[in-house]
């Protein structure tokens, strides 16, 4: 009981506190400062070590994004078929979620294509598909990095002659903790059980 | 480590725009398979890599449950290829010893090296012991690693052994259920699988492929090993 209230009270500070600095909204996730959680559970894709660097140039370990459940899906930029599907499902999702939710939610789009997505690349994706400053995070990152992180989502992968990538479409659903909390493979499907899965994982939402 | 020529790698299954082949550039490649020994020298250099201490996300329940503790490998013979590792494991060690994961193709490449001829389908001796290994159920205790017939490269055990973690073995384009996936192979399954692959007789390629497509990075399997690559330094 007592926990809770400090928690209550911390978690109530904290808002207060953030409130007069410069808008977040501004910022992307990957980019807002880090909160001191201790350490990663043993499940954690934030135990990784691996830098990313994100569409607005800033180079991060996964771990900043600790604190909120992140809707995960990987593409690439140049994509011609299921990427802008498997993106469109995600805006679905966000538009689907109730206020509350979105505003503890955030979205993360990490590349495969480690030689053309560049952050330049990725910078004008953001910009032509009208993806949000606010809560959505474009990562780019090196082929082994890439490589590790799709064997953590159970996404396969391979590039053809042409330059595209065969890949499996997996939306998942990262706790604030960084566990794998909930995944939907395919395209398309009804976002019923991803709302379910966000909106359970966002009440643990630790910022 | 043997070291293996530029060659060319004709991929099991591909899209229909693909080309037939991959170039394979010359590399180095562990003779045998690594050591029950030497994963014991890595984890004693490593404790985040110890049975107790590995973290859930690198490795699964049975990570190295053959042995007797974290520094004991009791009834494990040193000499043994060491089995029930993680994808994360192997490749932590293959980094810690200056080398890196073979990819798919370069192993494929490498195996498919007769004893006595570069292009293994040539050569019905070494098709046939290969057919016999494939067909036999792994014994009890494993036999030491580098006891096999060594193929024309000098590498032994790449079949009649264990099975071997590769860098890229996420790349086969097939899950349970394979609407889950886009792109090329999705034929993969069913009885149609075989139209799209280039040799239709290369059975245990086939078994390969599909145990690849089987595993997950944190898994470990009491047959699954690996081995070690490096790049030829530049001259």
């Amino acid at each position: 009981m007592k926990t809770t209230i400090i928690a209550l009270l911390l978690g109530a500070a904290s808002v207060f506190a953030a409130e007069p600095a410069k808008p977040a909204a501004e910022l992307p996730p990957c980019c807002r400062p880090a909160v001191p959680l201790g350490k990663p559970t043993d499940k954690s894709l934030y135990l990784l070590d691996s830098k990313w660097t994100s569409d607005v140039g800033k180079t991060i370990p996964l771990s900043v994004l600790r604190g909120r459940p992140q809707v995960v899906a990987m593409f690439f930029s140049s994509c011609e078929y299921a990427c802008p599907i498997i993106v469109n499902d995600m805006r679905t999702l966000e538009a689907k979620l109730p206020a509350n939710v979105r505003a503890k939610t955030d979205f993360l789009l990490v590349s495969f294509d480690t030689k053309r997505d560049t952050v330049a690349a990725l910078a004008a994706y953001r910009k032509k598909e009208k993806i949000p400053t606010a809560n959505w995070t474009l990562l780019r990152g090196g082929e082994d990095d890439v490589r590790e992180l799709a064997a953590l989502l159970g996404i396969n992968y391979s590039q053809d002659a042409r330059g595209q990538f065969a890949h499996s479409n997996v939306i998942t659903v990262l706790n604030a903790e960084g566990e794998i909390a909930f995944q939907q493979p395919g395209l398309n499907a009804a976002p019923t059980a991803l709302v379910d899965a966000v909106a359970k994982a966002a009440k643990d939402a630790k910022r | 480590m043997a070291t293996l020529p530029d060659g060319k790698y004709r991929p099991l299954f591909r899209g229909e725009k693909d080309a037939k082949e991959i170039a394979i550039a010359s590399f180095q490649l562990d003779e045998r398979p690594v050591t029950n020994g030497e994963f014991l020298g890595f984890v004693r250099e490593n404790p985040k890599w110890q049975r107790s201490q590995v973290k859930r996300l690198f490795a699964d329940e049975r990570y190295l449950a053959h042995w007797a503790g974290d520094g004991d490998l009791g009834k494990a013979d040193p000499a043994q290829p060491v089995t029930q590792v993680s994808w994360f494991a192997a490749k932590a060690f293959a980094a810690w010893s200056g080398k890196r994961l073979p990819s798919t193709a370069e192993w494929e490449f490498a195996a498919g090296a007769g004893f006595t001829n570069p292009d293994g389908t040539k050569e019905p001796e070494f098709q046939q012991a290969i057919a016999k290994w494939y067909g036999t159920p792994t014994p009890d205790v494993l036999p030491a690693a580098g006891s096999g017939k060594p193929n024309v490269h000098g590498l032994r055990d790449l079949h009649g052994l264990v099975w071997e973690w590769t860098s890229d073995f996420n790349s086969a384009i097939v899950t349970g259920d394979a609407r889950g996936d886009t792109g090329l192979e999705r034929n993969l399954f069913c009885g149609a699988g075989s139209l799209g692959a280039k040799d239709t007789g290369n059975f245990p390629a086939f078994m390969r492929f599909g145990m690849r497509s089987s595993l997950k990075a944190g898994y470990t399997v009491h047959n699954l090993g690996f081995r070690c690559a490096k790049d030829i330094p530049s001259k």
